[in-house]
């Protein structure tokens, strides 16, 4: 299974994304955190609007995932992680990070991001890293927006940031429920 | 009015110290340092997460400002720093590192060299002003960075490219042609994203540039 | 071979983003280096017209002092102030202090123009100068 999405992903990158220069995508978004920073001069409100700006991206992204791809719809929590990893990260920023560290009950996986294109160049502040910066923190909305889209309601959050000392970078994701076929209203 | 310039004092004090950096040697300032970037680390990241972010960055703006001439603005300040990276940075892949102070070299370096970085090709016209002598014109016929962006019919004179004006604007000034630059939506048969970037330059350029002729 | 080299990065509204003695710390003549390096600058200003490179070699003296100018594509000013001239080395090390300019700016958290307190940076200058320089 994980093989043949893996498969999907790289021909789906192959043949059907359209592609761009990728120090312009990791400089943009540079750019933007650094203007957060100035609007908000407080880095728990950038942690919070970097996520809001994910999660309309990533209800955005499943269709577009979907049309690039011979995917079905996938059922299961974790043939969506594998999807996750290994057809979205492929197919938009061309990484694939490792799915690991199941809970017992099935309901919680890690995504470990050996290598985050937006993390190149960038070293923090102390300020940034003593007030909980998320500099990836995006990542986190993409997902959730992404799995809700998929009828799953879940909480995303980064455990652990290389940025921010640690040795890995870590995504933990929870499902809380599954939900009806209802279609979320964007945040704005 | 001392308390308040006090308290814009202080106000500046607490964004500075947000984004200070650290004076101390870290395992990550000792990696960046030492990274390799005469040629880009890794190859490309698909459109769709660009135009995605992009879309968002556009919809954070506008809640941020009243008309489209502050949306552009600000579309503007986030692609200048985006420019000076980018500039510094392809200037530093050229087969000779050199310098670009003339308005006609710096365009030309704009239009080929910055624009194949960025966008994998060369714009496709760079032209001058019939009416005015310190008046350019790049135009891009389709910008990637633009394909997936609508705009609103009530929002038809806004020009998402104005990001693209940024980078120019800052790399204008890296090379010490500072120059007013925005950025405008002129469709053409079948190419209804055609964008025109338009740079005028400040007088002091135009005075210079005036007095290197004469000198030469 | 003992000898003395004061190295500074000037940003583009003439202010210092960094500097350094490297070798033989003499006392009181750090007010001194930045009078020399400043009184240079309008000489690179001049001479930056001329070529389009960015290694301008020796562009002012000063006693026994020599000036030598790097200029990056964005204008930010390498200076160097030396005693003996030795060109290429100097380029050399100016070329690779560039370099760590360059992935000093890459930096999303940088803003041109301010000054860098980084010691990995201040490290990595002084390895440069003991290769190149000394």
């Amino acid at each position: 299974m994980e093989k043949q999405y893996k498969a999907i992903g790289e021909e789906a990158w192959k043949n059907n994304a359209e592609k761009i220069n990728a120090e312009l995508f990791i400089f943009t978004y540079g750019s933007l955190v650094v203007q957060l920073v100035k609007d908000y001069e407080n880095y728990s409100a950038v942690n919070k609007q970097l996520d809001k700006m994910g999660y309309n991206i990533g209800v955005r992204m499943v269709d577009d995932m979907m049309a690039r791809t011979s995917l079905e719809r996938c059922t299961g929590f974790s043939a969506t992680a594998e999807v996750i990893a290994k057809v979205g990260f492929k197919l938009f920023l061309n990484v694939i990070p490792t799915v690991a560290n199941w809970s017992a009950d099935a309901k919680e996986f890690s995504l470990i991001l050996d290598d985050n294109p937006l993390n190149d160049f960038c070293e923090l502040p102390p300020k940034a890293v003593a007030d909980g910066l998320r500099y990836s923190n995006v990542l986190c909305g993409v997902i959730r927006g992404a799995l809700e889209m998929m009828q799953m309601q879940t909480e995303v959050e980064y455990v652990r940031d290389v940025l921010c000392g640690d040795d890995v970078s870590e995504i933990r994701v929870k499902l809380l429920r599954m939900l009806d076929e209802e279609v979320p209203a964007s945040d704005d | 009015m001392a308390s308040q310039s006090q308290a814009q004092a202080q106000a500046q004090m607490h964004a500075q110290s947000l984004m200070k950096l650290d004076n101390k040697t870290s395992k990550r300032s000792n990696m960046l340092l030492e990274q390799n970037v005469s040629r880009p680390r890794r190859d490309r990241v698909g459109l769709g997460a660009f135009a995605f972010l992009f879309a968002e960055i556009i919809r954070y703006s506008q809640n941020r400002v009243l008309g489209i001439q502050d949306l552009e603005a600000k579309l503007n300040e986030i692609g200048q720093r985006v420019g000076v990276r980018m500039f510094e940075l392809s200037m530093w892949r050229e087969k000779t590192v050199h310098r670009e102070m003339r308005v006609l070299q710096t365009l030309v370096f704009i239009n080929t060299v910055v624009w194949r970085a960025l966008f994998d090709k060369q714009a496709d016209s760079l032209e001058r002003s019939t009416e005015n002598d310190d008046e350019y014109m790049i135009t891009d016929n389709e910008p990637a960075v633009l394909k997936y962006i609508s705009v609103p019919k009530e929002m038809s004179s806004f020009s998402p490219g104005a990001f693209i004006s940024g980078i120019v604007e800052a790399i204008a000034r890296c090379c010490q042609c500072p120059a007013r630059v925005t950025s405008h939506v002129v469709p053409a048969d079948g190419l209804p994203l055609r964008t025109v970037i338009l740079l005028k330059f400040d007088k002091e350029v135009m005075d210079r540039e005036k007095r290197l002729e004469a000198g030469k | 071979m003992s000898s003395t080299y004061y190295f500074a990065i000037v940003g583009t509204n003439d202010s210092p983003l960094y500097e350094t003695e490297l070798g033989v710390q003499r006392d009181e003549s750090k007010y001194l280096n930045q009078f020399i390096v400043h009184a240079a600058l309008d000489l690179v200003d001049d001479a930056q017209f001329m070529s389009t490179a960015c290694y301008l070699k020796t562009v002012d003296r000063y006693n026994d002092w020599n000036v030598s100018a790097y200029v990056t594509p964005s204008n930010i000013r390498l200076m160097l102030l030396h005693e003996a001239k030795a060109d290429d080395a100097i380029r050399l090390f100016f070329t690779d202090c560039h370099e760590l300019y360059l992935k000093t700016l890459l930096n999303p958290f940088y803003e041109p123009n301010t000054p860098i307190q980084s010691q990995a940076f201040d490290v990595k200058v002084n390895t440069l100068a003991k290769k190149y320089l000394f």
